[in-house]
């Protein structure tokens, strides 16, 4: 009795402990991923400009558009064109953010799912979580999006007469967080499918965020309830930065808008987990394809 | 010649019904087309609302341009599979086939092209009405017109999608990160997303005169009776002209320089 009192106890004490281990692990290999990527840069100088050239260029060109209209019109609907720059802002660092942190095909996820990939990352002795965190953390060749983001938004800041509190700057940051969780759960819902279908879902999850890139920059001020509803949960365009930029700049100036990105980001991706884990169940049973004789790659 | 023409309709065929075959989930990316084409219709509704016309664009113009650049959405912006075959490799094969490399990659296109506009095209165009946009072209000068236009935007098209292809091969670049600001520009400049007549006019004008613009903006305007129909064809028929020779000397020049990415 004592014994299994004392073995309890260990147990219990133990769960912290192995967070806190999991969290060092995952700092560790952050560090190292940077490692490797700044080894990257250093072995191929131009490969990485390119790299670096091309994230900027795209970055640049998905928001020349909106930036565009802003200047045409003087604005769009109830958004001033500083404070679409803010938005475009808000929409770019959240992309860049998935890109420094989900490279090498980890936002893509249905493209390692559908070609086998997922057993690279399954035979690691390290959880999945800890793995899917650490492995596409590209610091240097994947922060070109990142930096014009948030040299966006340093410029729209200055522009805006924000009283730019602590509070204001910790929901900012929070709303970032839920933006980048929803666009991650988004693409990892659909890429679930290619756990059933791995050569007809192998490009889902990037068709899935380019429809998020696409539409992410438009203010959805004025769209019909369903369609607004849908644009929100099912489909969160609206989650990428429409939605919080519209709380954080006070054109929603309910109490609660500046919660409701975070809130349906974590209803986003407690489902998402249900659903790829029962992708995870059925890859269990029937595993990949990829290197077998018949496999669709083989 | 007739032969000829056989085996490139083989080829699209082949292409088309692959489609069904390769990639049944299509379905998923045609709803997704669906619902980014009624995004952007309701948000031009937004942006225009009280608006009259600019530069001779009004609200239902810019509707039906918007709808018409979902429907020839692959056409306005038209890709082979000259990037997929780098990648696998398969481009060697390509090569050994007694066929003309840029037609059977055309033909390969085509045959996509048929489908989705069976698949999804029509049926936009049937559900116009429902979106409340008029699908019609402003005439049927413009609507023979477009036609041409069309024509000719694809004909530009394929040459910077060749041109692209070459300048990898020459120039040893890395093929998806080509391939993203490819995309990126294209999008901004040719005006299938954005109306150039909508930009700043200096930037619209700017932007009007870059190839770009003869894949999408030129038969769009057409099509919705805004802008000189003569002075857009010839601007295409000059880039086309421009454009193809060139192409085909960079592959000529490229060719021994190829090496296949492979696996």
């Amino acid at each position: 009795m004592a014994d299994n009192l004392a073995d309890t106890t260990i147990i219990e004490s133990a769960a912290p402990a192995r967070r806190t281990g999991m969290l060092w692990r995952i700092l560790r290999l952050w560090r190292m991923y940077a490692a490797l990527d700044l080894a990257f840069i250093a072995a191929d100088l131009k490969l990485a400009c390119i790299y670096v050239f091309s994230d900027a260029i795209t970055s640049i060109a998905l928001v020349t558009g909106m930036l565009l209209l802003a200047e045409r019109f003087a604005g769009i609907g109830p958004w001033s064109q500083i404070q679409i720059i803010f938005m475009l802002g808000y929409a770019t660092t959240v992309s860049g953010l998935l890109n420094t942190f989900f490279g090498y095909n980890v936002l893509m996820i249905s493209r390692r799912i559908g070609r086998g990939q997922l057993d690279h990352t399954l035979i690691q002795p390290q959880p999945m979580l800890v793995s899917l965190l650490t492995e596409g953390f590209v610091p240097f060749s994947g922060s070109a999006n990142l930096l014009c983001g948030i040299g966006l938004l340093i410029w729209a800041m200055a522009g805006l007469a924000l009283p730019i509190t602590t509070g204001w700057i910790v929901l900012l940051l929070i709303n970032i967080f839920a933006s980048v969780a929803s666009v991650l759960a988004f693409s990892f819902l659909w890429g679930s499918l290619a756990f059933w279908a791995p050569r007809a879902a192998e490009e889902i999850s990037s068709s899935a965020t380019q429809l998020l890139d696409q539409l992410k920059s438009f203010p959805l001020d004025g769209l019909s309830p369903v369609l607004l509803g849908g644009l929100m949960t099912v489909v969160p365009v609206g989650m990428v930065a429409w939605s919080p930029c519209r709380a954080l700049l006070g054109i929603d100036a309910a109490p609660y808008a500046g919660w409701i990105t975070p809130f349906v980001a974590l209803l986003l991706a407690l489902f998402t987990i249900l659903i790829f884990r029962k992708g995870m169940h059925n890859y269990e049973r029937t595993g990949s394809q990829r290197y077998s004789n018949l496999g669709h790659r083989g | 010649m007739i032969r000829d023409l056989g085996k490139y309709w083989k080829t699209s065929a082949m292409a088309a019904t692959g489609y069904l075959g390769d990639s049944p989930l299509f379905v998923i990316d045609y709803l997704m087309r669906l619902l980014r084409v009624t995004v952007l219709l309701a948000i031009w509704r937004i942006i225009l609302a009280d608006k009259g016309p600019i530069d001779g664009l009004t609200l239902p113009a810019v509707l039906t341009y918007t709808l018409i650049a979902e429907v020839f959405g692959p056409q306005l912006s038209p890709r082979t599979n000259l990037e997929g075959a780098f990648w696998e490799g398969s481009i060697v094969g390509r090569m050994l086939q007694p066929l003309n490399l840029f037609a059977q990659f055309t033909a390969e296109a085509a045959g996509t092209w048929l489908f989705e506009l069976c698949a999804f095209s029509l049926p936009l165009l049937l559900l116009a009405p429902l979106l409340g946009v008029q699908p019609l072209p402003a005439s049927a000068t413009a609507g023979g017109l477009f036609i041409i236009s069309l024509l000719l935007g694809i004909s530009v098209g394929l040459a910077i999608e060749f041109i692209f292809g070459a300048l990898l091969v020459l120039l040893q670049l890395p093929l998806w990160s080509i391939a993203q600001i490819r995309t990126a520009l294209t999008t901004l400049l040719s005006g299938a997303l954005l109306p150039l007549a909508l930009l700043p006019p200096a930037v619209g004008a700017l932007f009007s005169w870059l190839p770009f613009a003869s894949m999408a903006s030129a038969p769009l305007q057409i099509y919705i009776g805004a802008g000189d129909a003569l002075a857009l064809i010839t601007i295409q028929i000059c880039w086309s002209l421009a454009l193809w020779p060139l192409a085909h000397w960079l592959w000529k020049i490229g060719r021994e320089r190829m090496v296949s990415y492979g696996g």
